[in-house]
């Protein structure tokens, strides 16, 4: 279950999240919540196996913008890494940073799921 | 004061677009902006253009993330600029490179917002300065406010009427103009401080009328305000309020509003117009002592500027010749026959844009601003030389009548000018008739006898035009000197109907027959009435039923066969 708390401990800075939602922590836990379905994570991961690095670039960015402001540390940290790299085109082990927020975004679906 | 009149008082919500591709930014942002503005969304630069090609006049800033699909937000920055009429719409760039602000601003942002949004406060301040700035180059005035009423001025009214319209293209709308009758006379009789009360108790009364009916107020005049508000019926329950205000503000209840109001404009004419149309329903309130109000109608208004076209072309007109001199036969009837005995000489004004105007149109129009003796001094040189062209063409005088109104009577000059114009063209002054209308006569007696006593001196005829028309009074008929009666079309419309008005004009004929004064009668349709005026002893008559009034060559035609029938040489 997606809580203030369990984001909290998930490693979200959450204070930073919810002001930028006007203090309202129900619009915070709706906005992370709807990025459960959003499956561009997969898509950067495409794109790197494509070698179309001017496309990664485009989806890594989006994604970045999109989990620094509802400030998800843990996904956007690799993200972040690896959009600053593709910035410059570098030949990187982007599925690293991938695989890491893939896993992070894991622990965020499995928190949904749960109970508790 | 300012505050009574922005537009937040007045309920419009300015509206903001935000375009990100990422639907996160774009809701927190939204939430930020909604508190203030209205909000609308693209997801890339291509939809946003259409966004903003469909509210070009109501948009009022766009917040713009650069890295988008599609179209970025370089690419629809770039569209903007091209473009005048988005050009002036305010962007700010939504970006998290810092790199990327530089850039933007020299594309044209005018701010950039940085990624992510920690600073709510402060992206919404920045959203209302920008707007506020804006807006503020765009309407461009000196002096936004009265300074006495803090309603707007009326250049500054009409700009934001004009953005009432952007914002709500669809609201049936009603402009209106209050006047204060007789406020010159207010400042007169209780002093300037009492006057400035009654325009700021009224403005009071505005200002809180508009903020309940989403419209505004300004102030055109010194005795003059504009209201722009959603349609309404009932003008009386409003003009009621402004007045009971205005008695309770100033403790006085003498004091008189008129107010004009133009129902539900038509958007496609520029505010000035519509105003201009309730200001002229305003000025056909002529009563000044009572409160009251008058809805514009669109035929008195197209008739009015139909009145002000024909003056002022009558001067053009008078020049390049449109204006063409009739002549109508008068026949007298004493005999068996009709026989044909003089001619009146009329006005046709055969205008380039409305064809031919009846004189009926323009007569009044230039009696009443002086115009007139221009035309009458036309007619009479035209008449004149016709007269003598007739006379060299056939051996004969047709005696001619024009028409003299009643401004000519006061002309030091008439009798100088007429004289002058017979010798001139050789005619004598027993053959030039003068028709002075009835009414003039009733103006200033004496000095029209005074006049008339010395043309007819000169031996010119007078003719007492359009007698029962009017306030007709035998005894003037007694007390003037005059050669003959005209009766009114209007008294002999009605003889083969009505024994009473047969009555009438018998008995007009008969004092008239005692006086030795002969009696014309005008506008004979009919067999009938010929018959019946002729037995009534009327000598001379004009009418449909002999002829209209025609161009000389045509009446040639009438002298012709006139001297067909009695060849004698001399008057007719």
């Amino acid at each position: 279950m997606i809580t203030i708390e369990n984001l909290r401990e998930f490693g979200a800075d959450v204070d930073t999240g919810v002001k930028r939602c006007l203090d309202d922590e129900n619009f915070y836990i709706e906005l992370v919540k709807s990025v459960i379905p959003d499956t561009r994570i997969d898509e950067l991961e495409q794109c790197i196996k494509d070698k179309d690095l001017d496309k990664a670039f485009e989806v890594a960015h989006a994604l970045k913008g999109m989990y620094g402001n509802m400030s998800l540390l843990p996904i956007y940290e690799p993200i972040n890494q690896a959009t600053e790299f593709l910035r410059s085109r570098k030949d990187v082990d982007y599925l690293s940073f991938i695989n890491e927020a893939k896993a992070q975004k894991q622990k965020l679906i499995d928190m949904n799921n749960a109970r508790k | 004061m300012e505050e009574e009149t922005s537009f937040s008082k007045v309920g419009i919500r300015r509206l903001v677009l935000i375009v990100d591709d990422e639907h996160v930014n774009r809701r927190i942002l939204g939430r930020i902006i909604e508190k203030e503005y209205d909000v609308i969304y693209a997801e890339n630069g291509q939809e946003a253009y259409e966004q903003i090609k469909k509210r070009e006049n109501t948009l009022s800033m766009i917040l713009l993330d650069l890295i988008m699909p599609v179209m970025d937000g370089y690419q629809l920055m770039a569209l903007l600029r091209e473009d005048p009429k988005y050009s002036k719409i305010p962007v700010i760039v939504l970006t998290a490179e810092r790199t990327a602000e530089a850039k933007s601003l020299q594309i044209g942002a005018s701010d950039f917002i940085p990624k992510p949004y920690d600073m709510p406060e402060v992206i919404l301040a920045r959203v209302k300065r920008l707007i506020e700035l804006a807006e503020d180059k765009t309407i461009i005035s000196a002096i936004e406010t009265d300074a006495l009423t803090g309603l707007y001025t009326k250049e500054f009214f009409c700009q934001h009427a004009i953005i009432h319209d952007n914002y709500y293209p669809d609201m049936p709308m009603d402009a209106v103009v209050l006047n204060v009758n007789r406020f010159h006379l207010i400042n007169e009789l209780y002093g300037r401080l009492f006057g400035d009360k009654v325009i700021s108790t009224i403005a009071d009364q505005l200002k809180s009328i508009v903020s309940e009916t989403d419209g505004i107020a300004g102030r055109a005049g010194s005795d003059s305000f504009f209201i722009y508000i959603r349609h309404n019926s009932d003008y009386s329950v409003l003009l009621d309020r402004i007045v009971n205000g205005l008695i309770n503000g100033t403790g006085n209840s003498s004091i008189n509003l008129r107010m004009g109001v133009y129902q539900n404009v038509d958007k496609n004419t520029d505010p000035e117009h519509r105003f201009d149309r309730a200001q002229f329903a305003c000025n056909t309130i002529r009563s000044g002592y009572t409160n009251g109000f008058v809805l514009y109608d669109d035929t008195m208004y197209k008739r009015e500027l139909y009145s002000n076209k024909l003056i002022d072309d009558m001067h053009v007109g008078v020049e390049n010749r449109q204006f063409k001199v009739y002549y109508q036969p008068k026949f007298d009837i004493i005999g068996d026959k009709p026989v044909l005995r003089s001619a009146e000489a009329l006005i046709r004004w055969d205008h380039p844009e409305y064809g031919m105007v009846p004189p009926g149109s323009f007569v009044p129009l230039f009696e009443e601003n002086g115009l007139v003796q221009k035309l009458d001094r036309f007619v009479w040189e035209e008449a004149a030389a016709q007269a003598k062209r007739w006379k060299e063409k056939f051996g004969v005088t047709i005696p001619v009548s024009v028409n003299v109104s009643r401004l000519d009577i006061y002309d030091p000059e008439l009798e100088k000018r007429l004289l002058s114009l017979v010798e001139r063209n050789g005619i004598d002054p027993t053959d030039y008739v003068l028709e002075i209308t009835e009414s003039a006569y009733t103006d200033n007696s004496e000095q029209i006898i005074d006049t008339v006593n010395k043309l007819r001196a000169h031996g010119f005829r007078i003719e007492m035009d359009d007698f029962g028309a009017g306030y007709s009074s035998l005894n003037m008929v007694a007390a003037l000197p005059i050669d003959a009666l005209k009766l009114d079309t209007q008294l002999i419309r009605k003889i083969d109907e009505s024994e009473k008005e047969l009555r009438m004009v018998q008995l007009i004929i008969d004092i008239a027959g005692f006086m030795k004064i002969s009696v014309i009668a005008e506008g004979v349709e009919n067999e009938k009435q010929y018959q019946l005026l002729k037995e009534a002893g009327c000598s001379i008559i004009q009418g449909f039923y002999f002829s209209k009034p025609v161009l000389p060559e045509e009446f040639e035609r009438l002298i012709e066969e006139k001297i067909r029938k009695t060849p004698e040489r001399g008057t007719l």
